[in-house]
């Protein structure tokens, strides 16, 4: 009964709609939608797929599940790092230092675990002989080595963004300059340690973190032998990792007394320290979370390329940054949610992907990256300013 | 010779298809000062934005000098030698004096593209001297106290040899003794042939310097005429639009003898010196003081918010707390700020946020610490009906779309949920137009007559008198006085808070 | 008054940290290595210092109006690079190529100028777009591979004025230059009103558009001046050329004393920030400490030197709330005249 009665509602408000839509010219219905879809907090996911349509129409092999499974791979760990650079944002702050502290972690992890290691290379290394060894790392072989490199990769990123959270929240430094100075230092000491190499033989269950499929397909012909390379995994360990750190965030934020508190900080706060909300608290508190975003990054990372690299995450900055801001997250805090970085990192990843498929040389990808990123960066503010005159 | 200087024929503005001003037809005569009043939203700044220049009228004209006169930006208010001196001073902290001045138009060397510092320097002395400044024209406006910076704004309409003059609140950030002297070269000016245009919610000032008074209320001139033909209360139900039997409403309860807060020897080096007090259940506690005399500096250590010194303050005849901001909240102590914009609201974040703020975590399931939002949600509801904020959805509504009485609403509403028991408000009423005023007394008393205890900061005597079972007089960091309300008498308390200033800041 | 002494030392100190960490610095290289107080070395910390040091007088400018700008790195390798190209291919000489450098810088910056003043972007999304968009075209150009200098560019590096090398004598030129173009000129007044408040340098009647455009075009220039004379030194252009200069740059201008907030700062101390940068560096390497650990010890410096500037911003807050009590010097020395003052008023037109 009730289902029928919700049925009818629907065909009747559908009927009402099909008649608006007969009576009122069809000039005006689309300027209304038009109007909808850009003042709707998922425009960036219209355009993603908007753009995806088009383009997979002159490029058919952006479909294909071997491209779409390889945009996967490459969205999770930036989603990762992406939510805690949201965390920072919404207070207003910015942290540059998540690059360092993925360089930082991911040679502290491979230090730890790795199963054996190159003299030729790393002989120069200060570690060398004492916590690093022909045998491998300080764990070498120990079945809780992945266990702890994890659980110290995660300890220093937390303790990065600790330090980082103190000097902007008790000394009152400007969290541009702080973790500016963090992001020299840290990547600083991943490379005196390593005097710039990678560190390579990393354990094969921490291997599983980057590479680990659950839900996998074939798409092609039948055949007898199935090569590895052939089975594209959609539903990885790296997805169900970053999801759950995403949707932690999501929670934390929406949910929890911290995740309020986080976006009064951002608004005003002054007004939120009258009101109570301990404010230097929730500051360390985001730099830190910011941290083991980025350390959980670094674990996945350092699982796809098989190595602790000090130079790991160089070249992120933009990406992260970007995409959050386009994701809708305010430069200037107060606004901005864990499900907006997500299109945003879609966005981002979508637009490098179709950039390497228009066969454009390396060099033109950044050159149009620059300026997609202007062009979403406008779309914004023009929005903002289109929604701002409507109230 | 009243001639006339400006007159405003039949101006209309719309905005939104609201009438915000109604053909207004306005004579300002030649010398004068015409005080302009009226509620927040009566079309006091929309009239004088048209006149300077920032939005045009959609009827009606203006004369300057028996010319017509159509500005279509502020510097053709400039050029017609119009300036305004605005609530907000629009100085710069990191530039000298005489560079504030110019600014917009330096003088060069030609052919040099250098500034000519010599021309700027001498033409600053003249116009330091002429406001009675004794600083170098090359002192950094940071170094000026906010009387001076007042100055300084002035010598900006001198210095473009202004003939009408407009003062939009500018006594809000003076001293007592800042102000006077405001009004002296007000007066001087008047003196030297200026017209002048004083628009003010202290209706004392206005009947004090004007010359004449015209009234606005919801967008339309209700009265102008000589200053003689007013007084205060016939201003106020001109600007109210209907005669207020009182400015103050009746509280029906007493105070009880319980004793809710016991502030004993609290002291606090260079700020506050052996402060002593009680406030009691039900109680409206005033406290007086100038501008500089520690009464918001009191509130704002008493509520935890700035270094404790020494001393103890004692809740409800025993516990004492470590002064904190949480634990303050935690004690039930509520703490309204006088500037709402800066430490009051989130101003750009729905009404509902603001409202949640404080007692977020008397909101969080004890399982899984998450907040109970549809009871939030209830809960603001509930306060806003309470209090009777006029709004739309405050779940989406940014709190900046509300009118000052609104807002200020907000910020008693946020901390009512979680149910105070001691209210620290710290100038309640600043910058409401009088009607939301009414409100915000109101409840106040709701509130006495609940039995919370109201310290209620003030610099407007009259509404500590209206208001208070009790007013203690604060200067120079220390109480000096405390009067029972039997015991209120204007120049008494005045004359207490002006104790031992040696003439220097006497009224 | 003895606390308040004290207080005052305190305050002193603080408000001189760059200076005191600079003399500190130079002291414990000097002592240290006696090499590195040979003129010859000091002529050379200055030497290295003049490219950051110019980039960092532009981005003063910048930071003025409470910008950022993070794409002076690209500028460095894009502008010398369409010079580079078109002494290769137009076969021009070395000062028209500096002017198309100077003019290559400009373009940028009013490329940036004009997406934060027109489009109303935020100017950190911005440069940071064209950064990566910038170096991105540069290596579109040369297909990623390095650019070498003809003999004459490098001739030009290696002159001399009055026995100065080349890189010291721009350096200091652009460092007069931007100071008398803040402190002397009606532009500069108006770049510190812009950094004060917008709002009301608007209301003042500033034309602040121009304002903000201005500085980013100020700071193109002066990047692309920088990386044309560094590759004059050097001879080779590469990929990664001037990558990260920018970090460099905001650093040498905040430890000169200039505000991310806007509104404070001055070209001389880009000066002091750059060269305390550099020096630091070339006293490492007399002191044979691994080229590796170099960059950490430069980011403590610029640590140290960003926390004691804060420690006196919280200070100083701190001193400014207690007046209640004790009235401070400046009232008690200067009460406004108002009684005392003459009559009349000014008007300097009859009327």
């Amino acid at each position: 009964m009730a289902t029928a009665e919700k049925f009818s509602g629907v065909e009747a408000k559908m009927n009402s709609q099909r008649r608006a839509l007969a009576q009122s010219g069809t000039r005006q219905n689309a300027r209304r939608m038009l109007r909808r879809l850009l003042f709707s907090e998922y425009f960036i996911l219209y355009i993603s797929i908007a753009y995806f349509l088009i383009l997979a129409i002159f490029k058919p092999a952006l479909y294909q599940p071997a491209n779409l499974s390889n945009m996967l791979a490459n969205a999770w760990p930036l989603f990762a790092i992406a939510t805690g650079q949201t965390f920072v944002l919404l207070i207003g702050g910015i942290d540059l230092s998540q690059t360092s502290v993925m360089a930082m972690t991911s040679v502290a992890g491979a230090v730890v675990m790795v199963e054996s290691a190159s003299a030729t290379v790393l002989e120069r290394s200060p570690l060398w002989g004492h916590l690093l060894t022909e045998e491998g790392g300080v764990l070498a072989g120990s079945a809780y080595a992945v266990a702890a490199a994890v659980l110290v990769m995660l300890l220093i990123g937390m303790f990065i963004g600790l330090l980082n959270g103190i000097a902007v929240a008790r000394f009152n430094m400007p969290a541009f300059m702080v973790t500016l100075v963090s992001m020299t230092f840290f990547s600083a000491v991943a490379i005196y340690l390593t005097q710039s190499e990678n560190i390579r033989g990393i354990p094969e269950s921490f291997l599983k973190l980057g590479n680990g499929d659950i839900i996998s397909l074939y798409v092609g012909e039948k055949a007898s032998k199935i090569t590895r390379r052939d089975i594209l995994s959609f539903i990885t360990y790296p997805a169900l990792i970053s999801m759950a750190l995403g949707f932690v965030g999501h929670i934390l934020l929406t949910r929890t007394v911290l995740g309020r508190q986080i976006y009064a900080v951002g608004a005003n706060r002054a007004a939120a320290a009258v009101s109570g909300v301990p404010v230097k608290r929730v500051i360390v508190l985001v730099f830190v979370i910011s941290g083991f975003c980025a350390a959980v990054a670094s674990i996945l990372y350092t699982a796809r390329l098989e190595a602790g690299r000090p130079t790991l995450g160089e070249n992120l900055l933009l990406d992260v940054v970007g995409a959050a801001v386009i994701g809708g997250t305010s430069l200037f805090g107060g606004k901005g949610k864990i499900h907006w970085t997500f299109m945003g990192v879609l966005f981002f990843v979508l637009l490098s992907n179709s950039l390497n498929l228009l066969n454009l040389s390396a060099f033109y990808i950044d050159m149009v990256k620059g300026g997609i990123i202007l062009l979403a960066a406008l779309t914004d503010v023009t929005r903002t300013r289109l929604l701002a005159r409507e109230a | 010779m009243t001639d006339t200087i400006l007159e405003f024929r039949e101006i209309t503005k719309t905005f939104f298809g609201v009438h915000a001003l109604h053909d207004i037809s306005l004579v300002v005569p030649r010398g004068h000062i015409l005080g302009l009043i009226g509620q927040n939203g009566a079309g006091k700044s929309t009239l004088m934005n048209i006149l300077g220049g920032v939005i045009r009228p959609d009827g009606g004209e203006m004369l300057l000098d028996g010319a017509p006169y159509q500005p279509r930006s502020a510097s053709d208010a400039t050029r017609a030698r119009i300036a305004f001196i605005h609530q907000e001073l629009n100085l710069f902290t990191n530039l000298s004096i005489a560079e504030n001045l110019f600014i917009d138009a330096l003088p060069r060397r030609k052919p040099l593209p250098l500034i000519d510092r010599g021309t700027i320097r001498r033409r600053t002395e003249e116009l330091l001297d002429s406001v009675g400044l004794a600083v170098a024209p090359n002192t950094m406006v940071e170094k000026l106290s906010p009387g001076e910076r007042q100055l300084v704004e002035i010598m900006k309409a001198l210095s473009i040899d202004a003939n009408i003059i407009i003062f939009d609140e500018p006594t809000t950030s003076l001293t007592a003794r800042e102000t006077e002297q405001l009004f002296g070269i007000i007066e001087r000016l008047r003196a030297a042939g200026k017209t002048m245009i004083y628009i003010s919610h202290i209706l004392g000032d206005v009947m004090d310097i004007a010359d004449d008074i015209a009234v606005l209320r919801d967008g339309e001139l209700v009265a102008q005429g000589p200053k003689d033909d007013f007084d205060v209360s016939r201003m106020i139900a001109l600007m109210v639009g209907r005669n207020l039997e009182q400015l103050y409403p009746i509280r029906e309860t007493e105070p009880s003898d319980d004793v809710l807060m016991d502030v004993q020897n609290v002291c606090q080096t260079g700020i506050v010196e052996d402060i002593n007090f009680t406030l009691r259940k039900g109680e409206v506690l005033g406290v007086f003081g100038l501008m500089g005399s520690g009464r918001t500096e009191l509130a704002r250590l008493l509520f935890g918010l700035d270094e404790f010194g020494t001393g103890e303050v004692r809740l409800n005849g025993g516990s004492t707390y470590n002064v904190g901001v949480s634990d303050s909240i935690k004690n039930q102590i509520a703490f309204v700020t006088e500037n709402r914009r800066e430490e009051g609201l989130l101003m750009e974040m729905p009404i509902a946020d603001n409202l949640a703020l404080v007692s977020l975590s008397q909101f969080k399931q004890r399982m899984t610490q998450f907040i109970r939002q549809d009871d939030l949600a209830q809960a603001a509801q509930d306060v806003t009906a309470t209090l009777q904020i006029k709004c739309g959805n405050i779940a989406s509504q940014p709190a900046k779309s509300l009118s000052g009485g609104n807002q200020q609403k907000v910020v008693i509403a946020k901390w009512l949920m979680s149910r105070p028991s001691i209210f620290i408000m710290d100038e309640p009423t600043r910058g409401i137009d009088v009607g939301a005023k009414y409100e915000i007394y109101s409840i106040i008393n709701d509130l006495a007559g609940q039995g919370t205890g109201i310290l209620f900061i003030s610099s407007e005597l009259e509404e500590l008198m209206g208001m208070c079972d009790r007013i203690l007089v604060m200067s120079r960091g220390e109480i000096r006085g405390e009067f029972a309300r039997r015991d209120f008498n204007k120049e008494n308390i005045l004359r207490s808070a002006f104790r031992e200033e040696n003439g220097h800041e006497s009224l | 008054m003895k606390a308040s002494s004290r207080e005052r030392l305190t305050l002193l100190l603080l408000q001189n940290t760059t200076p005191i960490l600079f003399v500190a610095i130079f002291l414990f290289f000097g002592v240290q290595s006696s090499q590195f107080l040979q003129p010859q070395n000091i002529e050379n910390i200055i030497k290295q210092a003049s490219f950051i040091g110019m980039a960092a007088v532009g981005m003063t400018f910048v930071l003025l109006t409470a910008g950022i700008d993070l794409s002076i790195g690209s500028i460095m390798y894009l502008a010398p690079l369409v010079a580079g190209q078109a002494i290769r291919h137009q076969g021009i000489g070395v000062f028209p190529a500096l002017l198309l450098a100077m003019v290559v810088g400009m373009l940028f910056g009013a490329v940036n100028g004009f997406c934060i003043v027109k489009l109303r972007i935020a100017p950190f999304i911005t440069t940071l777009a064209t950064m990566v968009g910038g170096r991105g075209l540069g290596t579109a150009i040369t297909k990623s591979r390095s650019l070498d200098f003809p003999q004459p560019v490098l001739n030009f590096g290696r002159s001399e004025v009055l026995g100065i090398p080349l890189p010291i004598v721009v350096f200091v030129v652009v460092v007069a230059v931007g100071h008398i173009v803040l402190t002397r000129t009606a532009f500069g007044r108006q770049v510190y009103a812009v950094g004060n408040d917008v709002e009301a340098a608007k209301k003042a009647g500033i034309k602040t558009d121009r304002v903000l455009a201005g500085v980013y075009v100020i700071s193109g220039l002066c990047a692309a001046l920088s990386g044309f004379i560094l590759v004059s030194q050097i001879g080779r252009l590469d990929a990664p050329f001037g990558k990260g200069d920018e970090f460099d740059a905001i650093a040498a201008a905040v430890l000169g004393g200039a505000s991310l907030f806007g509104g404070v700062g001055n070209a001389f101390g880009a000066v002091i920030g750059a060269v305390l940068v550099q020096m630091v560096q070339n006293g490492l390497v007399f002191t044979n400490v691994n080229l590796y650990l170099q960059p950490m010890i430069q980011a403590t410096v610029i640590f140290l030197a960003v926390f004691f500037d804060s420690l006196r911003g919280m200070r100083l807050t701190k001193l400014r709330r207690r007046y209640i009590r004790i009235p401070t010097d400046r009232t008690a020395a200067q009460p406004p005249r108002v009684d005392s003052a003459r009559h009349g008023i000014v008007s300097s037109s009859g009327d």
